[in-house]
This record gives C-alpha cells, sequence and structure tokens, in this order.
C-alpha cells in the first residue's frame, strides 16, 4: 500500500529533487515492491498525459510589443531622444523587433519540434523496460551492436572515471528516422543522448557551443560536431549536464570519426 | 528618485527578463484563467519588474525567470485575479505553443480526450495546487524556485505537488 508521505517521495524522486541516498533506499524498495513500482509508472504516464495535455501559451505580439514599448519609454524619459525622431525610430524598432522575432519563431517551432520529439522519448524510456535494447557498461559491445542496426556507427565512450557511467543503448526514432541513443547514468539520473549524422536530418539549427532549452523541468542540450548532430537529455541539473556535453564533446573531437560510404 | 532606466540597464532588462515573457504570460494564463485578465497581469507585472530592477542582481537565467514570476504570481493575487472564480475561457488554439501545435494530427486526436479532460482538471484544482503544477511542469523550476516564487518551505512545496498530482491522477481514471 502506499501512503502520502511515499507518494511524496517518488514524487521528488521523478523530478531529480530526492537526495542521493533517500534516492538509492526508494530505488531498492522500488525493486522489490510491485505496488509501488505501479504507483511510479502511474505517475510516469501522468507525466506524459501533463506535457501532451496542458499546453504552454506564447505570449500575444501586442503583450510583447507593449512591456518592449514600456521599457523603452522608461529609459527614453531618461536619455531623450528628440521628439520629432520619436515615433520614426519607434516605429523603426518595432519593425525590427517583428521581424527579429518572426525569424526567430520560424527556426524555434522547427526546433521545439525536434525537442518536443527527443523529450518524448526521454520519457518514453524512463518507463520500465524502455530504457535500454542492449544492456551493456561496456562500450566495445554497445558500439558493434549498432552495426547492423544503423548505417552509422556512433563513436561510444564510456565515462564511469569521471562519475558517468554508461549503461547502454538503444534504437529509437525521430522525425520519421531511425537514431542511435545512448544510455548514461549519473546518480538516480538518466541520461540520454540522440545522435545521428549531421547530412541525414534535421538538426534543430545550432551549431557549436551546446544550446540549452527546458521543458517540464527537463533539460535539452543540442550541438553539432562535423559530423553528428546530438541531443542530450535529462532531469540532471543544467551545470552537471553541460559538463557531460563537453566530456562527449571532447571525446567526439579527438577521435576520428568515419562515416561507412 | 530616479525616472527611468539608464540605457546599458534597458539593455540588462530586454536581456535577462524579456525572454521569459512566455513563461510569465502561461503562469498568468493559469493563475487567472482568463485570457484578457492574464495580459493585464504580465503588464502591470513587467511595469513592476522595471521599476525593482535596478535591485535585482541575479545572474542565472533560471533566478531572473523566478523572479519574474514571483512577481506575476503577487500581481495576480494582488489584484484579486488569480482567485476569480467561475469564468474559466475555453482553449484558443491559435495561442498554443509550436510544440503542440506541431503535432502530427492523428496524435493530436488520439490525445484530444486526454487533454481535454487533464486541462480541465488543473483548472479546477484549488490556486495552490495549480500553481505548483505550472511552475514545476510547464516552467520548469526546482523545488527550491518554487519555494521561492509561492514564499513556502521546500517541504510544503513538495507536499502539495504530491497532492495536485494525486488530484490530477484521479480526474484522468
Amino acid at each position: 500500500m502506499t501512503h502520502p508521505s511515499f507518494e511524496a517521495q517518488v514524487d521528488a524522486y521523478l523530478d531529480g529533487e530526492l537526495a542521493a541516498v533517500d534516492a538509492r533506499d526508494l530505488e531498492e524498495h522500488l525493486a522489490q515492491c510491485p505496488e509501488c513500482t505501479r504507483f511510479r509508472d502511474e505517475r510516469l504516464t501522468l507525466r506524459s498525459a501533463i506535457v501532451a495535455g496542458i499546453p504552454k501559451f506564447l505570449a500575444p505580439a501586442s503583450l510583447q510589443q507593449s512591456v518592449h514599448a514600456a521599457a523603452r519609454s522608461s529609459a527614453r524619459r531618461r536619455f531623450s531622444v528628440r521628439n520629432l525622431w520619436r515615433p520614426l525610430a519607434l516605429a523603426a524598432s518595432l519593425a525590427v523587433v517583428a521581424l527579429g522575432s518572426w525569424t526567430l519563431a520560424l527556426q524555434r517551432s522547427a526546433g521545439e519540434a525536434l525537442a518536443g520529439e527527443v523529450l518524448a522519448s526521454h520519457i518514453r524510456s524512463l518507463m520500465p523496460g524502455h530504457l535500454t535494447d542492449v544492456l551493456s557498461s561496456d562500450q566495445h559491445t554497445v558500439k558493434p551492436w549498432f552495426n547492423g542496426r544503423l548505417d552509422f556507427s556512433p563513436a561510444v565512450y564510456d565515462f564511469a572515471g569521471r562519475g558517468y557511467p554508461l549503461l547502454g543503448g538503444r534504437l529509437d526514432y525521430i522525425d520519421g528516422r531511425p537514431v542511435a541513443v545512448l544510455v548514461y547514468g549519473r546518480r538516480q539520473h538518466v541520461i540520454n543522448v540522440f545522435v545521428w549524422p549531421v547530412a541525414r536530418g534535421p538538426s534543430g539549427g545550432g551549431k557549436g557551443e551546446p544550446k540549452t532549452r527546458d521543458h517540464q523541468g527537463y533539460h535539452l542540450l543540442h550541438w553539432m560536431s562535423p559530423d553528428y548532430t546530438y541531443w542530450v537529455v535529462s532531469d540532471l541539473g543544467v551545470a552537471e549536464l553541460r559538463d557531460f556535453a563537453h566530456m562527449l564533446q571532447q571525446a567526439d573531437s579527438t577521435a576520428t570519426v568515419t562515416l561507412p560510404g | 528618485m530616479r525616472s527611468g532606466l539608464e540605457s546599458s540597464e534597458l539593455a540588462r532588462f530586454e536581456s535577462v527578463v524579456l525572454p521569459h515573457l512566455d513563461a510569465a504570460y502561461t503562469l498568468a494564463r493559469y493563475l487567472t484563467r482568463n485570457v484578457h485578465d492574464a495580459e493585464d497581469v504580465v503588464q502591470d507585472a513587467c511595469l513592476r519588474a522595471l521599476k525593482y530592477f535596478e535591485s535585482f542582481r541575479g545572474e542565472e537565467e533560471t533566478s531572473a525567470r523566478a523572479w519574474l514570476l514571483t512577481i506575476v504570481r503577487n500581481t495576480a493575487y494582488s489584484a484579486g485575479r488569480g482567485q476569480r472564480g467561475q469564468d474559466a475561457t475555453e482553449f484558443d488554439e491559435t495561442q498554443h505553443s509550436g510544440a503542440v501545435a506541431d503535432e502530427h494530427p492523428e496524435a493530436a486526436l488520439l490525445r484530444a480526450d486526454a487533454r481535454e479532460s487533464i486541462g480541465r482538471a488543473l483548472e479546477r484544482l484549488a490556486p495552490e495546487f495549480r500553481e505548483v503544477i505550472v511552475l514545476r511542469e510547464l516552467e520548469g523550476l526546482s523545488y527550491k524556485e518554487i519555494s521561492d516564487v509561492t514564499g513556502v518551505p521546500v517541504g510544503t512545496v513538495m507536499s502539495r505537488l504530491s497532492r495536485a498530482r494525486a488530484r490530477l491522477q484521479e480526474a484522468l481514471t
């Protein structure tokens, strides 16, 4: 049977807010209690339902403009522009803002759709039995496993020595194409790393340094190497996730990656 | 007393606070449950934010979001608009975020039922439960940040969030 304080513990655990010691105790308990495991699974389902069913809203353009205008007039009162130029300058800045936010919105919606898919896949992977197809902390087992299942061969590294053990890998589908997913652990957190070749698919439009997004309490990091597109998702703190991304980038840049012809 | 921001402060305001306008509007929408009230609340909140901006020295992006959301929440409640009861408006499809709007039509159809009921269940929750769900699930705030925004201890955030989820779960089954 479950109990309110226990339920709050499971929620905090799934939110990544439980102390490591408590999380370990909870995991041990979950491993031997089907009823509590079922409760956890219900909460995972609820979480997907919330992600799918409760929308975020975009501030209307009129609101954005009035806030911009208020901010500017607040500044202008101090550093006054000549009255004559004021309407012109305002019109010009509104036009720039409108154009800028329009192109941004276009890029953002393509990136958002992809980010949404990656996040949905991450959440799905947290349900029992969905995390890994090949369960191994040995990179020499995981890498060959992808051979024959994908037409590219992602580099696989184990960062166990630095606190991010490789847990395994799986195939997933993003935007209708098979992609490689490498699964890493960090304390009680799961990190999914999505990899696919740059030339093959949509990438979400980012280069070089990882770009961070936050969705429903998860952090998504995205970047592109010369050969691969990377998406990293976890509920781990964003600072640690960035460290992890940099490790991955370093490892990737020192390896020679070849795409099978 | 100063009458406005220095231009460097304006640039800082625009880069630190304005990126969170969608988050501010989303919170206001769920607190007021009304499109027009939500716009008024965000506008008032931004004016307050401008006024107090010089005292804000947070550097992390997330703390700027929590700071703005705190002002939005206080504005909504002080105007009594967060409490307003029965005038919930229908969904405005044009204002859904891209992530929802870009969904495949079949998936959207399959999900329409669940969405309607969980959306309605959220609207029916008492404000103190509704706000923790929005702050956690939609805005992605940590328990500590939610505690800062709502002014209750972290332990209370944890138990409210759990009770709120239990109620949403009941609504789904």
